[in-house]
């Protein structure tokens, strides 16, 4: 009887075979294809002149590029801090008894992550818009018009405004990961610690945090990984202007590979991208699980 | 069991997040394929609309040399989408000549790919790197020398010499289609100014102008009144695409100070001519100097020329600065909505540095693009013969005669006697602005290479702000002209 319904080993790899071509397909031919255009001079079009390690170092004297390398990092700061800091703190107060109707909190905390960014990026755009914008009505309206501003054309302040939107879409999307890791939790742990007269900053700090770690690097990974690539807001809100001002990676690779049409240096800072995106990812790893490692419960 | 669906629920939407943000990097064609075969759908329904109305109205005759042996497709990809060609002569003349040419052409089929216009140069340059251009489409003079060099388009110079309009060609407009004595496409559109000042006659009136000054002292001068008297400022201006400063206003300012040889010599790369020449510098200098001087409106680099304008139409600023584009919204506009400020619009050449010694009366104006073909549509003869019978017919005389007729625009083939009396004062004031009274110069950014212009832009949003200089910024430009253009 089960051996009616066996399928063939032949039909088993088969079928797993797909995924695999699909998941090299996409992932790893674009990255050995821009690793290969990388050691090309090449304009776009059929004529490619071979000029080894050339591209490579016009990146590493790249003033721009490196300015982009720590507009993001710094991005990843703030949204370290702000994306999964700001969930955290929202995931305690929703779990804690005296907050009511749960179900909607979590439901309207991630409603944001659905949007497009480039909906998203337009809607902070009008926010900060000088004129019409909500931001500056109301510095007017409590009396502050003073420090009206041209949001979006201060070089020192730009980074912080587009930074803002990705803060408040991505807030949701770490909340739910760790309601789950929060829900796995035996609740009969934190029970203990408020008879033992835990404030709610002590259990945070060390019952919730230490017990959910795994879940938090998870967290900062994605976060990390996610940031390293912003692209959809920046580009709709500000094209990484003023000038350079709140210029970033991908945005930078994409300039040069088709505004520039500068295909082979284009590939080239895709290819330091994925870089220094490994680089930075694995240290912070490294650096969290240094930090973390003889505290609190395991 | 609820918290088992709410959770299978949340977490497949997680994975969905997951795998729409991996998504998001590697597939950025995506979103433009989709919206171009919409486009491409709401295009058809359009065409095949106009084309019954053509056809009931008249001549198709003209789509003439009915005997094309081609039958089969032909894949066309432009940026005349239809809400651009509300409003817009060009894009309305060029949909129109469309539909004619396939209706008289029945067993060939146009497959049009129509995208807005930042998309199309996006797509069109994609395309073009991966040597798989369309058969017929739109080529920017800048990218003429370097595809022509890849041997991605055809040379067109016999067979534009052919074409039986030839001797009705504007020759002036195919200059960004050249490169040496080789021409690559037919002009396509109509011609245009892309700096023009657009004002309230009115409000300057009451300034104490009878028209907008011929020099900036008198600009900054009627500045002051206007701030006292319930305006923002003086002049609405958006920059926030980064491509505005550039087209709408340094290419007019450059050509004051350089003259028009300097420009010619840039475009031949002779070395006889430099970015960081005296004359170039003074005019980005000028150019941080009146953008910090405060007339402007202070947002002027984060909102785009489609925000600035509705600051002039909203009556928040008596002029604003731009291109023909901006000119035919705003002048729809009013018509519709405000029929006394639209009867005050007038229109006038940038005002003149006091420190700039050429052409003070000059504009740039040009075709941006040109009817161009994909190299490889040669190896069929017959294909061929449609392509170009398509390239002269949306180019000829009876695009020409369209356009003006109904909106008082000129295009590549000239027309005795346009017929100018049937139109109001504004239209041709626009007209005798665009084509009469003032001197042609070069659009920077129809010449040379995108690189060049890339740096550029990015450096001037910067000096417009106040911060970098404009020696720095000329050496910029000169370093990225040398690399990408000179080097070629």
């Amino acid at each position: 009887m089960l051996k009616a319904i066996k399928p063939k080993m032949s039909t088993v790899v088969a079928l797993l075979f797909i995924p695999v071509v699909w998941y090299v397909f996409s992932v790893f031919v674009p990255l050995v294809t821009a690793l290969f255009y990388s050691f090309f001079e090449w304009k776009g079009g059929p004529n490619k002149t071979f000029s080894g390690l050339a591209n490579y170092s016009r990146l590493i004297n790249d003033a721009t590029f490196w300015q982009s390398v720590w507009h993001n990092l710094l991005i990843v700061l703030v949204c370290i801090i702000g994306q999964v800091g700001i969930a955290f703190i929202l995931v305690l107060m929703v779990q804690s008894r005296l907050a009511k109707c749960k179900g909607i909190h979590r439901t309207f905390g991630f409603f944001p992550s659905t949007i497009s960014a480039v909906y998203i990026g337009l809607i902070w755009t009008m926010i900060f818009d000088y004129k019409r914008g909500i931001l500056n009505w109301f510095l007017e309206v409590t009396g502050h018009a003073d420090a009206m501003k041209v949001w979006l054309n201060e070089p020192s302040l730009v980074l912080g405004c587009v930074s803002v939107p990705l803060v408040w879409q991505y807030i949701g999307y770490y909340m739910v990961i760790l309601f789950a890791a929060i829900a796995a939790v035996d609740k009969e742990i934190f029970e203990v610690a408020e008879l033992d007269g835990a404030n709610a900053f002590q259990r945070a700090v060390y019952i919730v945090l230490p017990l959910i770690k795994n879940m938090i690097m998870v967290c900062l990974t994605l976060c990390i990984s996610g940031n390293m690539k912003v692209f959809d807001h920046i580009y709709t809100m500000t094209a990484g202007g003023p000038g350079t001002s709140s210029m970033v990676m991908a945005l930078y690779g994409y300039k040069v590979s088709f505004e520039q049409s500068n295909m082979g240096y284009g590939s080239a800072i895709s290819v330091g991208i994925f870089i220094i995106s490994l680089v930075v990812i694995q240290g912070s790893r490294a650096l969290v699980n240094f930090l973390t490692k003889d505290k609190g419960v395991e | 069991m609820k918290k088992k669906v709410l959770s299978v629920l949340l977490a497949s939407t997680m994975v969905a997040g997951i795998l729409a943000g991996c998504g998001s990097s590697s597939s950025t064609e995506a979103p433009a394929a989709d919206a171009s075969t919409e486009a491409a759908a709401a295009d058809t329904e359009a065409a095949e609309e106009a084309s019954t109305e053509a056809a009931a109205e008249e001549d198709t005759e003209a789509a003439d040399s009915a005997e094309l042996a081609y039958t089969g497709e032909i894949n066309l990809m432009h940026y005349s989408t239809s809400e651009e060609s509300e409003g817009n002569g060009g894009s309305d003349g060029f949909r129109t000549m469309i539909a004619n040419w396939e209706e008289a052409h029945p067993d060939i089929t146009l497959n049009q790919n129509v995208l807005a216009n930042d998309e199309y140069k996006t797509q069109i340059a994609t395309m073009a790197a991966a040597g798989d251009l369309p058969d017929v489409f739109l080529l920017q003079g800048m990218n003429t020398k370097s595809w022509a060099a890849q041997g991605l388009i055809l040379d067109m110079t016999d067979i534009i010499k052919d074409s039986p309009y030839y001797a009705d060609y504007n020759q002036d407009y195919f200059t960004p289609f050249k490169d040496g004595d080789k021409l690559y496409g037919l002009p396509v559109l109509t011609g245009g100014t892309c700096t023009v000042v657009i004002y309230d006659k009115a409000a300057w009136k009451d300034a104490g102008f009878d028209s907008f000054p011929d020099n900036w002292d008198d600009v900054k001068k009627a500045d002051e009144y206007f701030k006292a008297n319930g305006y923002d400022g003086t002049i609405a201006f958006g920059n926030g695409g980064q491509w505005q400063a550039n087209s709408d206003f340094l290419s007019t300012l450059g050509d004051r100070y350089t003259g028009k040889e300097w420009f010619q010599h840039i475009i031949d790369g002779d070395g006889e001519a430099s970015f960081t020449d005296d004359s170039f510098v003074s005019a980005l200098q000028f150019m941080q100097d009146i953008f910090q001087s405060g007339i402007f409106n202070s947002d002027f680099n984060s909102v785009t020329n489609e925000d600035a304008r509705e600051y002039f139409i909203a009556g928040d600023y008596p002029a604003f600065i731009g291109g023909n584009w901006d000119e035919s919204y705003i002048a729809a506009t009013l018509q519709a909505d405000d029929e006394e400020a639209y009867n005050n619009l007038g229109f006038a050449v940038l005002p003149q540095p006091a420190d700039a010694t050429e052409d003070a009366n000059s504009q740039n104006i040009g075709l941006g693009y040109a009817m161009a073909i994909n190299s490889k549509v040669a190896d069929d003869p017959d294909k061929l013969a449609a392509c170009i019978d398509f390239c002269e017919y949306v180019t000829g005389p009876e695009f020409a005669s369209y356009v003006a007729e109904n909106y008082a625009l000129g295009g590549l083939t000239k027309v005795a006697d346009v017929d100018l009396s049937g139109f109001d004062e504004v239209t041709q004031a626009f007209y005798n602005y665009s084509y009469v009274d003032t001197t042609p110069c070069e659009i920077y950014d129809s010449y040379v290479d995108p690189a060049v212009w890339s740096v550029c832009n990015t450096g001037l949003q910067e000096l417009m702000n106040g911060t970098g200089t404009a020696k720095d910024l000329a050496a910029d430009i000169q370093a990225a002209y040398e690399e990408n253009y000179l080097k070629k």
